[in-house]
């Protein structure tokens, strides 16, 4: 008697646990089953729901990062204008050397050096990451407009295109793969590393982890380069998958949308708090809300305002702590 | 009119099955200071949010000033003229006095426009009234923290308040600033208001207070006056062991212990504007207090130590090496410890567990590679529960749900899983129950036998007087004098530290 009423206690408290962690799974299986319901002919085709996780694979990988500085209590609004600047780098860079692997490493390599500038700019001088990626989101849009002339950029090598365009057993697309790959490492890098457990910890005090020996400049630095990583993986996805760049359309609001994702997701924008599992998910929910709304046939200029009710009925429902 | 001004009767509360509070009664008289006395834990928080209408009740009944009462909610406390003043200052640093005193009820006329001049009068009558001297166009900011507590005080008369409940007023203040409040406190107990008081320092109860009741694990032990009819005052050993159960205040805690080779030398140090020509040297197994007055430097002075304020002059020398410790991680890798002052804002990381909150400092050494062992961490985290007696069910819960004794334990364990050879305690059991302290107490002699040298600061001339083998006494940021173990009194050290000589 006695025994059976403690794991059933048990049973209660793990499933709190879960439920307060991971309730993001659970809207995202919630709105996955409705749209069954409501939509069943068109949503539930393999191939729907295979362009659903496609379209969203780039502002995806873009969201992962995001996370990383949003718990880490900053945030990044210049993602969108700098996926632009590195898709431009990466096609520049391959037209002028016809070798694909060097184009995608330089223009890697140069979003992390884009971000190190952002993290070095935010904590050695002291500005608010809102101001400096405000500022920065300016600037690499202009200049790439400048030296585009506000247009377009084309890629001249065919085999570039195959990165995005190739299907694994003609049924998975690559940047599913993609998206996929950056998230597992990504999950392990906040749950199994240093620098993951100092990121919550930064976001959730500065101060007190600072005291406790943690070189927080760095660690709210570093977060910023996991954002520029994905940020050039983000930008060779994109490039290849249309083999260009445009400077004055490509990439907008692309932070934004990346953003909703996260919040979505259930991470605190004052930073410390939500898991990699559930903004994962929260990828997922403001795509099958897109999916579902073209299907419904909701007039097109009427998408945003119904997406933006949901980000923030999403935020309203998440379990807040008291003041 | 009744005789008392609030009366509680059989007041039950559990929570998930568990009770907190057994049948608790309780009666304060009109004028009266009554000081509520148990350990953390104890029930006196959750006794004061239900008459706050902070918690409902379980059953039980409340009467104020003859009548039967039902609070549901903290503005219907409010209302009934009870004023719950925090332990955590609520004043706003960016406003001025009369702002902050109006906050929420400012006056306007009918435009909306603020009528800065009634609420500057209004709040210098309060101010009159409590014999203060504030100006109310002064910047909170500004203003000392007895001044910020004497605000909140002004604040609750101001709302006609006539009970005040007062949750560890003291704990931030120094010495001269506690009896500028009380001095406060007893000329509102003329005007017959009621003020409950919670407190650890058992010293200033009995100097203070009328009557105390004490509660343990949600049970009332005992009340009574403090001075009864026939004149005997209960003393402060009597009240602990109330407490407690147990006796711990007549306990002499400090042991001799063995002090070996000098490991820290500081030479002619100078802290910004807040210390100057700083010179001592530390042994290793030695436990040197640093005390004073508030603004005296100390704070600056070990932080400084730590890495976490630029020495300006002078210089550091461990091992016989000079060192410059530029950061608290560089302070990290000389095997420097550091237990902050103001533990919610400078050490707890409140979204972390408790288990991650320990191992913070060294998780480095739970690493395999890359990789984050949390089987070591868990097996770290046990280690020191026990070693610590930490209270918790389970190390996964957030940091926040433990008692403040136990979370100071926490970041005891985080310093002391990194093996350190200097370890800097600042106020190490501020906001620590009675039993929880002398448990503090023991594992920081533990450290001191293993040979680690050990600085602490602390405001409470009594917690330095129980520790330290010697204590430097600081005055507006210089070294005052020095007082060896046998030499350490209040009083000595109260000379000293308002800058007389001995």
């Amino acid at each position: 008697m006695e025994f059976g009423t403690e794991k059933k206690g048990g049973l209660k408290t793990i499933w709190q646990k879960f439920y307060k962690e991971y309730s993001v799974i659970l809207v995202a299986a919630v709105i996955f089953i409705l749209a069954t319901i409501f939509e069943s002919s068109n949503f539930c085709s393999t191939q729907n729901i295979v362009n659903i996780v496609r379209n969203n694979a780039v502002i995806g990988v873009l969201a992962l990062g995001m996370a990383f500085v949003i718990i880490s209590g900053n945030i990044d609004l210049s993602v969108g204008s700098q996926l632009v600047a590195v898709g431009s780098i990466i096609l520049a860079v391959i037209n002028a050397t016809s070798n694909i692997v060097i184009g995608i490493v330089v223009g890697i390599i140069c979003s992390c050096l884009f971000s190190l500038i952002t993290g070095l700019i935010v904590t050695k001088g002291r500005v608010p990451s809102f101001v400096v990626t405000l500022g920065l989101m300016n600037i690499y849009r202009s200049v790439c407009m400048y030296f585009m002339s506000g247009g377009g950029f084309y890629g001249s090598s065919k085999a570039y295109a195959n990165i995005s365009n190739y299907s694994l057993g003609n049924l998975i697309p690559l940047p599913i793969i993609y998206l996929l790959i950056v998230f597992a490492i990504y999950y392990y890098i906040s749950k199994y590393t240093k620098l993951g457990r100092y990121i919550y910890a930064v976001g959730s005090n500065e101060k007190a982890t600072r005291l406790s020996g943690i070189n927080t400049d760095w660690v709210k630095i570093k977060a910023f380069i996991l954002m520029g990583l994905s940020v050039g993986i983000a930008a060779v996805i994109e490039t290849s998958r249309m083999n260009s760049m445009n400077a004055s359309s490509s990439g907008t609001s692309y932070e934004m949308n990346a953003i909703a994702m996260v919040v979505i997701g259930g991470v605190s924008m004052s930073g410390g708090k939500g898991n990699l599992i559930s903004a994962f998910f929260g990828i997922f929910i403001l795509g099958i809300i897109n999916n579902i709304l073209t299907l419904m046939g909701v007039d097109v200029f009427l998408v945003n305002a119904i997406k933006g009710c949901i980000i923030i009925l999403a935020v309203v429902l998440q379990k807040k702590e008291k003041i | 009119m009744a005789e008392y001004a609030m009366k509680m009767n059989n007041i039950v509360k559990s929570f998930d099955g568990v009770c907190v509070l057994k049948d608790i009664s309780l009666e304060v008289g009109l004028g009266e200071i009554h000081t509520l006395l148990g350990e953390n834990g104890a029930g006196k928080s959750t006794l004061m949010n239900i008459l706050g209408g902070v918690l409902p009740m379980d059953s039980g009944e409340l009467y104020l000033f003859g009548e039967k009462v039902k609070i549901q909610n903290p503005s219907e406390s409010q209302d009934l003229g009870i004023a719950f003043i925090h332990q955590e200052l609520n004043v706003v640093n960016d406003l001025k006095v009369y702002e902050n005193m109006f906050l929420g009820y400012e006056l306007a006329n009918k435009l909306g426009k603020l009528d800065k001049k009634t609420m500057c009068q209004k709040t210098q009558e309060v101010f009159e009234r409590m014999n203060v001297e504030i100006d109310p166009n002064a910047m909170v900011r500004d203003l000392a923290a007895s001044y910020k507590q004497i605000i909140e005080i002004a604040k609750a008369l101001l709302r006609n308040a006539k009970i005040i409940i007062m949750d560890e007023p003291t704990t931030s203040l120094t010495t001269p600033e506690i009896e500028n409040v009380f001095r406060i406190m007893r000329t509102l107990v003329r005007e017959n208001v009621s003020i409950i008081f919670i407190s650890h320092k058992l010293g200033e109860v009995v100097d203070f207070c009328d009557c105390y009741t004490v509660l343990r694990n949600g049970e009332k032990v005992c009340e009574g006056k403090i001075t009864d009819k026939s004149g005997y005052k209960v003393t402060t050993t009597e009240l602990a062991k109330q407490m407690v159960g147990r006796d711990v205040l007549g306990v002499n805690v400090y042991k001799e212990h063995e002090i070996s080779d000098v490991i820290l030398e500081v030479d002619n140090v100078r802290v910004g504007n807040y210390a100057k020509n700083i010179s001592f040297s530390l042994r290793r197994g030695e436990i040197l207090g640093f005390t004073g007055l508030l603004g005296d430097g100390k704070e600056e002075l070990v932080r400084s130590l730590f890495g976490d304020m630029k020495i300006d002059e002078g210089t550091v020398k461990l091992h016989g090496k000079v060192v410059k410790i530029s950061s608290p991680k560089k302070a990290h890798k000389l095997r420097i410890g550091f237990l902050p002052a103001n533990r919610k804002e400078n050490a707890i990381i409140k979204d972390l567990s408790i288990e991650e909150n320990m191992t913070i400092s060294t998780l480095r050494d739970c690493c395999r590679g890359i990789t984050v062992i949390h089987k070591k961490e868990k097996e770290i985290a046990l280690k020191y529960k026990q070693i610590l007696k930490i209270k918790t069910g389970d190390l996964k819960n957030k940091i926040t749900s433990l008692s403040g004794g136990n979370q100071q334990k926490v970041i005891f364990a985080r310093w002391m899983n990194t093996l350190p050879e200097v370890i800097i305690l600042c106020n190490p059991t501020q906001g620590v129950d009675v039993g929880a302290k002398n448990e503090i107490y023991n594992e920081i002699y533990e450290l001191a036998k293993k040979g680690v040298a050990i600085i602490i600061t602390s405001g409470e001339a009594q917690e330095i007087i129980k520790l330290s083998d010697r204590v430097k006494v600081m005055y507006h940021g210089e070294i005052k004098g020095e007082l060896s173990h046998n030499e350490l009194s209040e009083e000595t050290i109260m000379i000293l530290a308002t800058g007389a000589k001995l």
